[in-house]
């Protein structure tokens, strides 16, 4: 089974300073940058869900990947991988990824503009005659001033941000890869800094979502796309009995067998049912300031993939 | 026309571009007000690029705001086109997808609608397509030149599809535009009417010659164009064209010859377009050459078939002679 943390241990949100006391704990590396907004008030931080959710994934941190593959049944990496398909990535891209935890999206988008790369030079290299030493040479120049794309991993737990570090290691991926604490809420990034925001099953978990929405709109470029993957509202009523049935009575026990935690999961299915459906979130996004919002429905509408352009 | 409600009831890009073509030529003149109105929203654009320049002092971009807050509650998208259609100084601005877009100055950059954006963005994207082919890269890097990121490129559902479509609208819109200053000329006397034969193959001509600077990659174009779901969208484009180059060749029929002529155009048009592809003599004078026997043909065709049909029904073929 997996370690437990002793009681006690507080995280230390170290960009807010002082307001919380914490073990200094191998630093993952972050942007530091002094934040726009003054601190909030304590009471508020206790009022919301914020340490609830870091208990829950604090817990299941290690076992998150196998729990995945055992609750969806594996389907979870056909919906990331339509989620990298529609978003459909330019060599250059600058990905965030928030509550990106174990990094899967992270990883998916590397492998993508990879590919897209080796696409693009084979195609250029089939279709270019011998070139001649002066191509050569600006090509060579060139090269190094193409921007690379980068991906940006951000989640408030660092739990999940060491598993995900680890399968980077074992990947062999690391170029092009970065892991930030920070909060959905309160992003720790500048303005109009990456090409896309993606947060894949981790926006029902923040407290105030028109925050969240609100930071995604201000540190996207303009022309940058907002791009969220989501449980929501199965319609058809069938589908709809089968999922509900799944939901409350396989869940929590899987949740119980493999990660020895029936709570956490008990409260992932009923924030899944707390979540407003697609139409809904649709017009919160829109409120937020994106345009051309769009959703697919996934699976018969149990996920939904939710678009925007800060335009 | 009815092609014009068939331009409203679709791709909404076409909305903006394919409208001049669908329009009567009583209107031409609000064809080129169009067009100048956004060339100017074009150079307004770019000089008030950065988004908080929204109290930008420029009479043309604050009457251009109120007559976008004005249509904005317009619930019919006809009833939008018809009505701005008749203000040819005003820009032509699609019903906004959400209703709070008037209301602040923060969003600097929109007072322009999604779909003229798009537009925009696939306008500068036509000059990348000689390096990338018609592609996402292409439309990417057109975006970049806009100043906005490459993901935008995730609003064009089509993706390639998308572009050449704008450029086949575009130069639509463009032959109808010359073809309207002819006819303009001709009105006020200061030009001789042309044959209809001679006309046709101008016409015709000027269209092929558009495709001059992408004629390297058109062959790739034709078969993003021949894409089962692009088939439709192609073919109204292609019918509208037709449609317009015979209304201008003066073309008034309301029998089977509407049909039969039309037939007959798209036959040539689609024959010198593909002879065009293979041409390398220089400026295309073999495609040219291909392109008068071809309207020869059909109007030998459709004199004898004149003196054999005469004396049986005198209506059936006219027109096409002389």
């Amino acid at each position: 089974m997996f370690q437990r943390r002793s009681r006690g241990q507080k995280y230390t949100f170290w960009l807010r300073d002082g307001f919380r006391d914490g073990e200094s704990e191998e630093r993952i590396k972050s942007y530091h940058r002094p934040h726009r907004r003054s601190s909030m008030q304590k009471s508020e931080y206790t009022c919301d869900h914020r340490p609830r959710v870091y208990k829950v994934f604090e817990n299941v941190a290690q076992k998150y990947d196998i729990m995945n593959d055992a609750m969806s049944l594996g389907i979870h990496r056909v919906w990331k991988d339509a989620l990298l398909h529609v978003m459909h990535p330019q060599p250059g891209a600058q990905l965030l990824d928030v509550a990106g935890g174990t990094g899967d999206i992270a990883f998916r988008f590397l492998e993508y503009i990879r590919l897209q790369e080796e696409r693009q030079k084979r195609r250029a290299a089939r279709s270019s005659q011998t070139p001649s030493w002066q191509d050569i040479s600006n090509n060579y120049s060139t090269e190094d001033e193409s921007r690379e794309s980068r991906a940006v991993v951000c989640d408030i737990n660092k739990e999940m941000l060491k598993v995900g570090k680890q399968k980077a290691d074992s990947l062999g991926v690391s170029a092009g890869l970065s892991w930030v604490v920070g909060d959905a809420e309160e992003l720790p990034f500048d303005d109009d800094q990456f090409d896309i925001y993606t947060i894949a099953f981790g926006i029902r978990n923040v407290t105030h979502i028109d925050q969240a929405l609100q930071e995604a709109l201000r540190v996207l470029k303009p022309g940058g796309r907002f791009m969220c993957l989501e449980f929501s509202k199965v319609n058809n009523p069938i589908l709809s009995s089968i999922y509900d049935a799944y939901s409350f009575q396989m869940i929590p026990v899987i949740g119980e067998v493999i990660a020895g935690d029936w709570k956490s999961y008990q409260y992932l299915v009923e924030s899944i049912r707390k979540f407003p459906n697609q139409e809904e979130f649709k017009g919160m996004i829109e409120d937020a300031g994106f345009y051309c919002v769009k959703y697919y429905n996934l699976t018969g509408g149990v996920v939904a993939l939710h678009s925007g352009f800060k335009l | 026309k009815q092609s014009c409600l068939m331009g409203f009831a679709s791709h909404k890009v076409l909305k903006i571009v394919a409208a001049p073509s669908a329009v009567n030529p009583q209107c031409s003149n609000l064809n080129r007000g169009f067009h100048r109105a956004a060339l100017r929203l074009q150079d307004e654009s770019k000089s008030d690029k950065p988004p908080s320049s929204s109290s930008s002092s420029s009479s043309s971009s604050t009457t251009y705001h109120e007559h976008y807050q004005a249509t904005e509650h317009d619930t019919a998208a006809e009833a939008s086109q018809h009505d701005s259609a008749s203000d040819p100084a005003a820009e032509q601005p699609e019903r906004p997808n959400t209703s709070y877009q008037d209301q602040s100055g923060e969003h600097g950059e929109e007072y322009e609608t999604e779909e003229q954006l798009q537009s925009r963005i696939l306008t500068a994207a036509l000059e990348f397509v000689p390096l990338h082919g018609w592609s996402m890269e292409a439309i990417a890097a057109g975006a970049e030149t806009l100043g906005l990121s490459s993901a935008s490129t995730g609003m064009f559902y089509n993706g390639a599809g998308d572009l050449v479509l704008h450029f086949i609208a575009h130069c639509n819109s463009q032959l109808t535009e010359i073809l309207a200053e002819q006819h303009k000329q001709v009105q006020l006397g200061q030009a001789e009417p042309k044959k209809t034969a001679d006309f046709l193959r101008e016409a015709v001509e000027t269209r092929l010659r558009m495709y001059i600077p992408y004629i390297e990659t058109w062959p790739q174009a034709m078969s993003i164009l021949l894409l089962p779901h692009n088939i439709p969208d192609s073919l109204k484009h292609l019918s509208s064209m037709v449609d317009d180059i015979w209304y201008y060749a003066g073309d008034r029929s309301t029998d089977m010859n509407w049909y039969t002529k039309r037939a007959v155009l798209t036959g040539i048009y689609n024959t010198t377009e593909l002879v065009m592809l293979q041409d390398s003599s220089p400026d295309f004078q073999d495609t040219w050459s291909f392109l008068d026997n071809r309207i020869q043909d059909v109007v030998n065709m459709a004199s004898s078939a004149k003196q054999v049909e005469s004396r049986k029904n005198p209506n059936l073929i006219c027109g096409l002679e002389t």
